[in-house]
């Protein structure tokens, strides 16, 4: 990942916001010099060896740093890893995104996970022994979590600690059978020797492996230069699999399918399982969390509530359960360019199955019954419906040219085909629909029609709606403009992520540009990128827009970097009266600054946060005080209470813009 | 007998000249380019002579009958001019003004600005101004405006009407882009897609909805009571207005706008919806065709407020984000600005509030001085008055000392 300026900034705000100052120092020395030795460093930074390897482990415990040791080599290169510096702005959201999906007792356990960074397994059941012993012996107040004082806890966006019922984790068998959950859905996988190396070391390694056992002789031509790649490829699956080596495990028992039944449900009860089918786990294994994955979640999440702001919360539901189902494999948002690429078909089963299509029954089994699903759909009657024009199946995913064609070819099919349409009902099989040549049409859509009935009105009649409601809600995702839903074959759906990502990319640029430029503004940028490169003199008239007020909206939104203008001239003495302005929007250029922005804005919420604390530095210095910890309503005085508790509402709005922000950084980059 | 002969001649070139004028105003309107073979074909001039034609047709461009104009694919040819018009020329009192009123001529509905005019024709300014004031005077020419080049004085023939080149089309009023207008019939349009492409219904109150896992994340949450009353403290749409008037005798349902099905037939087309504004008669003296409300509808979906939806091969127009809108009629919101429900500070247009995401809420996104913002400059974070502003830290805390009570 390109690191930028504010981004470098921001991960060493992160770090001494979540970490201290020493490992914060290292970290931004780090990013600023590259990879470095330990003497370089210390060099870089004035301090003692003994000072630099605490923050160093400080920040390897956190998964923060990459190393690589050349064989033979003194000393050991440390590189900081930015990605997983930014994640420390995720936690809050990944600990509520586990409480939803798992459970109370497995945010508990996310949240010791995230505490304490990388664990063994048994160091963690150790913990927690310890804190169930405590709790039996004392049963009184827990406490223990929030050792690291008001900070940290802040982002996590909920004061815990006070209002937690009781122990969430009832025994260690219990907290076995969370983690198996939790390794299974991959949102925690395993340390391994190679996962402290960078991207690009481990590239090399696998490189030089295989050009060493395969092509000592060097590589000729093209053949063997596309047979490295897939070897490269290979070796690095291998690498990327290692983290997996303890879910594949699991996997290899015989209950691990039964509990994958379980889990595919929206509203599983946690905890309701028998715990002695889990197999218990290898105290010596090293556990983390796996961010990639947890972005998948994340990623479902936002991709809902965007169904939210443009359909509203039924369909968005029914949308956030075809999420779930599709991505329940889906090991990372973005497939990598070199290990996933397309075309070699030996290892990809796994691949295949993140990709296919969600039958509209597996849909209907996840549904929770008590959502309604009539609402949210306008009625029409079904003769104002082309059931045709609706079921319109789309087996391939979109490029971007040949999707217009596609459609034009199916107008003219069926333009002829209205009135036909008309009769047949709109849960008429639509593989027959779609297939039927021009002449035969009419007896055949009723014979259809006429076998659904006598199928569904079988079971019960409430049963005999809801499929076909479904029906609508996907159907209506499938027909919107940024293409949510794909109806890849009869009754199967899939998402295609990159379109609509980057559909999600433009409305989030779209609504930055109506805040700041109006909406006059949002128009001329749509035109612009409706049109390509626009003359000055043409603008007005598409836009409806009066001359003077556009050349300053223009120049405004210039230098907001939504819009960019290209001189042409029109001779060789390039007289600027003469010369063409064409006026263009770059969609990638505007997001990349948008994203600098992003970073910038988080920084700046950190940086008043930190002006704030200065202010307040009495209030809080108090509040840390032994005697008045934990009890801060009964021992301060009122005036000085309130105003740590209005710091404290400050420091939640802060991180929880910090989020929000994230929110859009997130959708920006690495979704 | 020369002489004679010579009458004889001219009055015979006469009745040819207006047997010839007569059959040419038969053949074709007056921007009909007749070449020479087409006027020998018609039969006029005996025995196809050339020299009697050129005779014939010199007499008739001597009376400014007939313009002389030089085609580049056929060559020398002419067509012909009302005897009114030629009347006109004629009765010009010298070759400028003669000159100057034929490149006006030409210059046709679009006018002609009057240093074209000048150098055009290579003249003396003062005389070129002299026959325009001339010619203006006896009401044969008239200035005129464009859209275009409004600082620019143009002329125009003052029979003929300025072209919609000119004038701007509908859309200007005397020169002016009429935005006002413009705007008022965008409402309009956006209204009536409204309620033509989306389903009135209503929705159980956001409180009794049926419990949907919290799947948007934090904020998406609070976002999906938009239009409820709860939001009124910090919702500056107009909505607020409305909800706020009818809070007191709140129903258990809200009306909202909810999404067609999939396939739905009926979505206006750009046809419809001209046909819906020349019913209503809204522009009594402009007349609106197909391709303006053509233009009308392309803002609005450059807008984002309604976007195109391929049915089949009919093309019609629905509202984006249809439950997000607001279901008080856009008309019937104006009204109530005017009567000062809605404050002049809320803004007052058709169409859903934007989306808005962390960058549009925090200060920093709106902030004229962001690009300067950094710690340890002139403008800081720390000594950022907007962020106090958006905390509500207005009024600094005084500073107490320190004391703690006594534990207890």
């Amino acid at each position: 990942m390109l690191v930028t300026k504010p981004m470098a900034e921001l991960c060493s705000l992160l770090i001494d916001e979540l970490h201290g100052e020493l490992p914060s120092r290292i970290f931004a020395t780090l990013l600023s010099k590259g990879r470095s030795t330990l003497p370089q460093l210390a060099q870089y930074t004035a301090m003692t060896a003994r000072q630099l390897r605490h923050g160093l482990a400080v920040l390897l415990q956190h998964n923060l740093l990459y190393y690589h040791i050349d064989p033979g080599a003194e000393f050991a290169f440390y590189e900081a890893n930015a990605d997983h510096a930014y994640n420390l702005a995720r936690t809050g959201k990944i600990l509520e995104m586990v409480d939803t999906s798992f459970g109370a007792a497995a945010k508990d356990v996310m949240q010791s996970l995230l505490l304490s960074g990388q664990t063994r397994i048994s160091d963690l059941v150790a913990a927690y022994q310890d804190k169930i012993d405590h709790a039996n012996k004392a049963a009184a107040l827990i406490g223990d979590d929030d050792d690291f004082g008001p900070e940290p806890t802040g982002v996590n966006g909920d004061p815990s600690g006070a209002k937690k019922p009781g122990l969430l984790v009832k025994s260690t068998a219990h907290l076995n059978s969370i983690i198996c959950r939790l390794v299974e859905a991959e949102v925690i996988d395993v340390v391994h020797e190679k996962t402290f190396e960078s991207s690009q070391d481990i590239l090399k390694v696998v490189e030089k492996e295989v050009m060493d056992t395969y092509f000592p002789g060097g590589v000729k031509g093209n053949k063997a230069k596309i047979e490295v790649q897939g070897r490269i490829a290979e070796g690095l699956r291998k690498v990327r699999g290692e983290s997996k080596s303890l879910k594949r495990k699991l996997e290899q028992n015989g209950s691990a399918s039964k509990r994958r039944k379980l889990f595919a449900g929206i509203g599983m009860s946690n905890g309701v399982q028998d715990e002695e089918m889990d197999p218990a786990l290898d105290p010596k294994q090293v556990i983390r969390i796996n961010y990639e994955r947890c972005l998948v979640d994340l990623r479902n999440r936002r991709l809902v509530q965007f169904a939210t702001d443009m359909f509203g919360e039924t369909t968005a539901y029914v949308y956030g359960v075809l999420l779930k189902l599709l991505t329940r494999d889906a090991p990372r948002c973005r497939p990598d360019p070199v290990m996933d690429a397309p075309g070699d078909d030996d290892d990809d089963e796994n691949e295949k199955k993140w990709l296919g299509g969600v039958a509209t029954e597996q849909i209907l089994d996840s549904l929770k019954t008590s959502v309604d699903l009539s609402s949210g759909i306008g009625k029409a009657d079904r003769r104002q419906i082309s059931s045709r024009a609706a079921e319109m199946i789309e087996a391939h995913p979109p490029k971007k040219k040949a999707l217009i064609a596609e459609a034009e070819v199916e107008g003219d099919a069926s333009a002829d085909e209205d009135e036909d349409d008309e009769s047949s009902s709109e849960g008429s099989d639509n593989d027959s629909d779609f297939e039927r040549p021009n002449g035969t049409n009419g007896v055949n859509g009723t014979n259809d029609t006429k076998v659904k009935f006598d199928e569904s009105a079988a079971p019960k009649e409430r049963r005999l709606d809801r499929p076909t409601q479904l029906r609508q809600h996907l159907l209506l995702l499938s027909d919107s403009t940024e293409r949510f839903v794909r109806h890849c074959g009869p009754n199967e759906w899939t998402v295609d992520f990159e379109p609509v990502m980057g559909a999600l990319r433009e409305a989030e640029l779209d609504s930055v540009i109506e805040r700041v430029s109006g909406r006059q503004g949002l128009r001329l940028v749509r035109i612009l990128r409706a049109k390509g490169k626009l003359d000055e003199k043409a603008l007005p008239n598409v836009a409806l827009m009066r001359k003077p007020e556009l050349q300053q909206k223009m120049l405004e939104m210039q230098t907001n970097g939504f819009v960019h203008v290209q001189e042409v001239p029109r001779d060789v003495k390039a007289d600027v009266k003469k010369s063409f302005f064409l006026w263009f929007c770059d969609i990638d250029r505007s997001l990349d600054r948008l994203l600098d922005t992003s970073y910038t804005t988080m920084v700046h919420c950190i940086q008043v946060l930190e002006a704030l604390r200065q202010k307040e530095k009495d209030v809080l210095s108090t509040t840390r005080r032994s005697d008045v910890r934990g009890r801060e309503k009964d021992t301060m005085r009122k005036e000085y209470y309130e105003r740590y508790s209005r710091f404290l509402e400050c420091e939640r709005k802060l991180f929880a813009q910090v989020m929000r922000l994230d929110d859009l950084v997130s959708v920006l980059r690495d979704f | 007998m020369a002489a004679d002969s010579l009458a004889d001649d001219s009055a015979k070139l006469q009745i040819l000249k207006d047997a010839l004028y007569d059959e040419i105003r038969q053949h074709g309107s007056e921007t009909r380019l007749f070449s020479q073979k087409d006027l020998l074909d018609l039969n006029i001039i005996p025995n196809h002579n050339v020299l009697l034609l050129v005779r014939v047709v010199q007499g008739l461009t001597d009376d400014k009958l007939l313009v002389g104009t030089t085609n580049h694919h056929a060559g020398l040819a002419w067509r012909w001019r009302s005897r009114e018009e030629a009347k006109k020329y004629t009765s010009l009192p010298n070759d400028e003004t003669v000159l100057v009123y034929s490149i006006i001529d030409e210059a046709g509905a679009d006018g002609i600005w009057n240093r074209t005019i000048k150098n055009k024709l290579n003249m003396h300014e003062a005389v070129v101004k002299n026959c325009i004031k001339f010619l203006e005077t006896k009401g044969y020419i008239a200035s005129m405006k464009n859209v275009e080049h409004p600082n620019k004085k143009m002329y125009i023939k003052a029979t003929l009407r300025p072209s919609e080149r000119a004038t701007g089309g509908p859309w200007f009023t005397e020169g002016e882009l009429d935005t006002a207008f413009i705007a008022e019939l965008e409402g309009i349009v956006f209204e009536y897609i409204k309620t033509k492409s989306a389903y009135r219904g209503s929705l159980p109150h956001h409180t009794a909805t049926p419990k949907l896992p919290k799947k948007g994340s934090i904020a998406g949450e609070t976002r999906g009571t938009k239009r409820a009353a709860t939001d009124i403290s910090n919702d500056d749409t107009p909505a607020t207005a409305t909800t706020t008037s009818t809070a007191g005798r709140k129903p258990p349902t809200r009306a909202v706008f909810l999404p067609m099905p999939a396939g739905y037939k009926h979505y206006p087309t750009v046809a419809e919806i001209a046909k819906f504004i020349h019913d209503t008669g809204i522009t009594n003296n402009t007349t609106l065709g197909e391709a303006d409300i053509q233009q009308l509808v392309d803002v609005l979906t450059y807008d984002g407020l309604i976007e195109p939806v391929r049915v089949n091969r009919r093309k019609g127009f629905r509202v984006a984000r249809a439950t997000r809108q607001d279901t008080v009629p856009f008309h019937k919101r104006q009204k109530e600005r005017e009567a000062g429900i809605i404050g002049l500070d809320q803004p007052l247009v058709p169409g859903a509030e934007p989306l808005s995401n962390g960058l549009t809420e925090a200060p920093c996104g709106r902030c004229p001085v962001f690009e300067l913002c950094e710690e340890g400059g002139p403008v800081s974070p720390s000594n950022c008055v907007y962020f106090s502003q958006w905390l509500d830290l207005e009024d600094a805390p005084r500073v107490v000392a320190p004391n703690v009570a006594p534990p207890s």
